[in-house]
């Protein structure tokens, strides 16, 4: 086990994801307690002691975001929690959703207290079925125990919580793209300013956080901040549910305490490369956060400045490990065809950067490719920069900026030689 | 639609009563369950009932990947080919459908039985590769899974 | 009041402003393409990207969506933001075709101006072009061209925010998203649709009135007071440079009005106007009347003003019916010369169309006629009437059935157009029209406007301010 557990403390039986186990487990104990004897702003105190930080990929502190919202300012607040979980590579949030939804619907209780939010709303991606039926059985089931609705567990504090489908994008995961996705209309993002804790969904201040990041929030008031600083880093307290595929013996979601060494994860608790093959790179945290190769994850450790020191990112958590073998070719074809198709649209540089590096890799894949091609997809990555409304351009151009500062080689090959020095592989068969 | 008005008033009831634009969604969603797909008259009437402008409606069908306005048939089988699907199969996959089933990604066999799709991730890379039919995961897929798959569905 | 340093300039901005909008009102040039001071910030070209200087280095952020703070110290042309620029005109203009030399819009185009000012290079891409739909039936009054529009979203906000007819959407995503009208079609009962031409940086939107018609640069833009409503919108009449003039190829074309855009007037009618102002050229190249007549006899001007100053000098009870398309100097005019003499009613030349909308919440009045104001301001507000003892009208205009007019009354009648009436007059004048003079109207909200001339009036017209000078008869005469 990789280190100390926070959320995947339980035995995942048919039944572990009901009110009654949950219930079982101590359950609803930290709501009560909560509301008995805490206020809002001390919840918000201590969740800005723990050193949360969101896992959703940008890694900002929870308490941070919180602390924007001002109480008693007459206005409605809202609460959404990001189950938009779309980042290839990125399943955690959907183990939560599946064997723990009265832990984030908790959670989501004890953040709409501490924010003083009437509505709050589970955002989840449409393609989802389990764990829609999932979450939604808890809400149903919390609101015929008198969890939610007029009377939260009695007491004189009303929240409902909606669950809301997606439907198809991407770049409804951004939160702001997650808020115009709710108020019913295309998913675009919005510029910043204002932040959504100013005027987020419907104009009202609205916080957004990761189903991960809300699903500690009710360890973190139940044993208090002290509590959760001792597991992981000192820079990045707690734990992070890792998901991860790709060639792996035993891809899963596992929840790794910051600060675990890398290599042994890989080596030891998923046991190795599928097939027993080498390890040729690890996309560490989603397919926007930058390619490690096998040397350089030796050294290091799972945490947040661990990852950045080495230039790539925790990410969302969605590790893929790659075996020799694989082309990085097809393999960044495959994203950029990911990034076009899931471009909203609205914005100039990712508008038409995706489509033009999309139809550059198509053309060298399909043996046309240029040498000044490579040029082109970094400098379209660069010009992606920042320049955005929302991070998907951005992201486009890490990943395709850490595979071929990594990788060059093989694309000079594919274009001098017109075709992949390794067979144009992505499967890589675990008998090979 | 019109049959689906009580329902969509106890879901309007859920939302704050400023909300209308916000049961766009879940409204078409539920419509395209029901019929298969959006009609051109579930429009009009979406619009009227909520109060939302059509163009709202009309942009939504279009931006998700989930909504159609045209019908498409019984099974949809919908393949995931992106990184982590991809890096166990498939592509191969993909192929072996394509040939089972005779028809291209995004076509739909001549007896109206299956549609096959191509889709980008759906959070089932770590029970990869995945097969999506109509709303239910089938994980973990090979060849041999698919043709057992194929053979349940009428 | 913030202040806030623009190029190291100080420069005093309002609280609410951004960074766009101090600098413009400062007279710093920022480029936009999808900003526009009367809509919604959308923020999505960006193109206006600018350099905010801080510890470090500064960072670049886009100056329509950037509130001033005290002290901020904005670069609107540093070695940043210029090679940011060129990024974002590489991938404006890497799927546009380019094609000026066929558009309507070059000579008055963002994307072409700022591809020569902030590009000026070739694209990098080598790959072909993505290919879209050219000649899209946006409305029955407009074209779109999906190859060179730049989805920057002012058409879309506009219908939104401005006409409130919600008729266009963007379709699909991505590089694919497409400007749409609602499948219903309602984009054709848009009224003011063809601002959305106007509003378009590129030569996406094509006004098909205008469609191959003319290059801009041979056209001028005459400032002139649309008539079809109280309203009097601002307007620009655009008509063939006469530099430029054709002599082998159709005249006409010398004298004809290619175009109607709004003219900005904060005061009358913002940026806008409606779509019944644009198809003015209809209005005034109708058949004119270019000859003075007597009963339908033709006759030379000086024989004309003899007999109607005869007629006018008989009279006992002269009426006037005073036009509500006369100019202020006109109305004036007829005021001092004639209107001791008659009695005086102001008419409505021209009523709503069947059909015709009378009345909206954004420029849309009622009274069709562009002076009424002006005129009642002269004449008083009563509707006409004719004594018993009427035995002259004078009628100032069109719209009047003669038929309504006393029975034996002679009429002596002023009107620019080729109608029927005009022969039953005991004396016709042919008048100039409003692209044939300098004048100002007055609009129902008391908003005095002022037209030019484009052309030049024939010979033969009469120039209606001047021939009330000459049509006064003095007391005595009439004595």
């Amino acid at each position: 086990m990789p280190g100390r557990q926070l959320l995947m403390s339980f035995p995942v039986t048919a039944t572990s994801h009901a009110l009654a186990d949950y219930r079982a487990r101590g359950g609803y104990a930290t709501l009560e307690k909560a509301l008995a004897s805490m206020t809002p702003q001390q919840i918000t105190a201590e969740v800005t002691a723990s050193g949360l930080l969101g896992h959703g990929g940008a890694a900002f502190a929870v308490g941070r975001k919180w602390s924007v919202i001002r109480l008693n300012d007459g206005q409605p607040h809202y609460l959404c929690a990001n189950a938009d979980e779309g980042e290839p590579g990125t399943f955690k949030d959907r183990w939560i959703l599946e064997n723990a939804p009265h832990l984030l619907i908790e959670s989501m209780l004890i953040a709409s207290y501490a924010l003083q939010v009437r509505n709050a709303f589970v955002y989840i991606r449409g393609e989802f079925d389990l764990p829609f039926r999932r979450i939604q059985g808890a809400v149903d089931e919390a609101y015929a125990a008198g969890l939610l609705g007029e009377r939260v567990l009695g007491r004189d504090f009303a929240c409902d919580i909606i669950v809301y489908r997606g439907a198809g994008s991407y770049v409804c995961g951004e939160a702001s793209g997650l808020i115009t996705s709710i108020e019913g209309k295309r998913g675009y993002p919005r510029n910043r300013p204002p932040r959504l804790t100013v005027r987020g969904l419907y104009q009202r201040p609205t916080v957004i956080n990761n189903v991960e990041s809300l699903a500690n929030i009710t360890g973190i008031v139940r044993d208090g901040a002290e509590a959760f600083r001792k597991v992981g880093t000192a820079k990045s307290p707690g734990t992070q549910l890792i998901s991860i595929s790709g060639h792996i013996a035993k891809p899963g979601v596992y929840e790794v305490e910051y600060g675990y060494p890398f290599a042994k994860f890989i080596h030891e608790d998923c046991g190795g490369v599928l097939g027993g093959r080498k390890l040729k790179t690890i996309i560490p945290g989603g397919i926007s956060t930058k390619v490690l190769t096998a040397a350089e994850i030796e050294p290091l450790k799972l945490d947040h400045a661990s990852l950045a020191a080495a230039g790539s990112s925790m990410g969302s958590g969605g590790m893929i490990v790659i075996a020799e073998g694989t082309c990085m070719v097809r393999l960044l074809q495959v994203l950029l065809r990911f990034y076009h198709h899931e471009s909203c649209g609205q914005c100039t540089p990712c508008r038409e950067g995706m489509g033009w590096m999309h139809r550059i890799i198509d053309r060298i894949v399909g043996g046309e490719g240029r040498p000044e091609d490579i040029e082109r997809l970094y400098e379209i990555s660069h010009a992606n920069d920042g320049t955005t409304i929302c991070g998907m351009g951005d992201a486009a151009g890490y990943a395709t900026v850490g595979i071929l500062n990594k990788f060059r080689d093989e694309f000079e090959y594919f274009i001098e030689h017109k075709r992949s020095r390794l067979g144009g592989n992505l499967e890589v068969l675990p008998n090979a | 639609m019109k049959h689906l008005i009580p329902e969509f008033d106890a879901l309007r009831a859920r939302f704050p009563a400023t909300f209308a634009s916000s049961l766009v969604l879940p409204c078409v969603r539920r419509i395209q369950e029901d019929r298969g797909f959006v009609a051109d008259s579930d429009i009009d009437e979406l619009a009227g009932y909520l109060g939302v402008p059509r163009v709202q409606i009309e942009e939504v069908l279009s931006y998700y990947t989930m909504f159609r306005r045209k019908p498409i048939g019984r099974w949809h089988l919908q393949m995931c080919r992106n990184i982590s699907c991809s890096m166990r199969g498939s592509e191969r996959l993909l192929a072996h459908l394509e040939t089972s089933l005779g028809i291209a990604a995004g076509q739909t066999t001549a007896d109206g039985r299956f549609t096959l799709s191509t889709v980008e991730c759906l959070g089932s890379c770590g029970t990869a590769p995945v097969l999506v039919v109509n709303e239910t995961y089938h994980e973990n897929m090979d060849t041999a899974r698919i043709d057992a798959l194929l053979k349940g569905l009428d | 009041m913030p202040e806030i340093f623009i190029n190291g300039q100080a420069v005093q901005a309002d609280d609410n402003q951004t960074v766009m909008q101090a600098a413009l009102a400062h007279g710093f040039f920022i480029p936009y393409f999808c900003w526009h001071p009367h809509l919604s910030v959308h923020g999505n070209c960006r193109i206006c990207t600018v350099e905010v200087e801080g510890d470090g280095g500064g960072w670049l952020d886009i100056a329509c969506n950037m509130p001033v703070a005290k002290g901020m110290r904005i670069l609107t042309d540093s070695d940043k933001v210029r090679a940011r620029r060129k990024q974002t005109m590489q991938f404006i203009t890497l799927n546009h075709p380019v094609d000026c030399g066929i558009c309507d819009k070059a000579g008055e185009c963002t994307l072409q101006d700022y591809h020569v000012a902030y590009n000026g290079s070739p694209s990098t891409s080598r790959d072909p072009k993505v290919q879209s739909t050219k000649f899209f039936p946006l409305s029955q009054r407009i074209i779109l061209d999906n190859e060179r529009c730049i989805l920057c979203t002012r058409c879309v906000r506009f219908t939104r925010e401005v006409s409130k007819s919600n008729a266009l959407g963007v379709r699909n995503r991505g590089d694919h998203s497409l400007i749409r009208p609602t499948e219903d079609r309602s984009f054709d009962a848009d009224e003011y649709s063809d601002n959305v031409i106007d509003l378009c940086p590129v030569g996406a939107l094509l006004s098909r009135r205008f469609h191959y018609k003319a290059r801009v640069w041979y056209l001028k833009p005459t400032p002139s007071v649309c008539p079809g409503c109280e309203r009097g919108c601002s307007i620009d009449l655009w008509h063939r440079r006469p530099e430029w003039k054709l002599s082998a190829l159709d005249a006409r074309q010398n004298n004809r009005i290619d175009r109607v855009t709004p003219r900005e007037n904060p005061a009358v009618n913002g940026p806008w106007m409606c779509n019944k102002g644009r198809d003015l050229a209809a209005t005034f190249e109708r058949a004119r009347a270019d000859q003075p007549l007597l009963k339908g006899r033709p006759v030379d001007s000086t024989a004309a003003i003899a007999n109607a100053r005869q007629l006018i000098g008989d009279a006992r009870h002269p009426v006037a019916l005073v036009s509500s398309w006369g100019s202020n100097e006109e109305l004036a005019s007829f005021k001092q010369a004639l209107g001791g003499r008659f009695e005086c009613f102001v008419k409505a030349d021209v009523a709503a169309a069947p059909g015709e909308t009378l009345a909206d919440a954004i420029l849309i009045r009622p009274d069709k006629n562009p002076n009424t104001a002006g005129a009642r301001a002269l004449f008083g507000a009563a509707p006409p009437r004719f004594a018993a003892d009427t035995d002259l009208v004078l009628v100032w205009g069109e719209g009047t059935n003669f038929g309504d007019l006393p029975p034996r009354a002679k009429v002596i009648f002023l009107n620019a157009w080729l109608q029927p009436e005009n022969g039953h007059a005991d004396v016709f004048f042919p008048i100039s029209v409003q692209t044939e003079r300098a004048g100002h109207y007055t609009n129902f909200e008391g908003v005095e406007s002022a037209f030019a001339p484009c052309f030049a009036k024939a010979d033969t017209v009469a120039d209606a301010e001047a021939l009330f000078a000459a049509l006064a008869v003095g007391p005595e005469s009439g004595a």
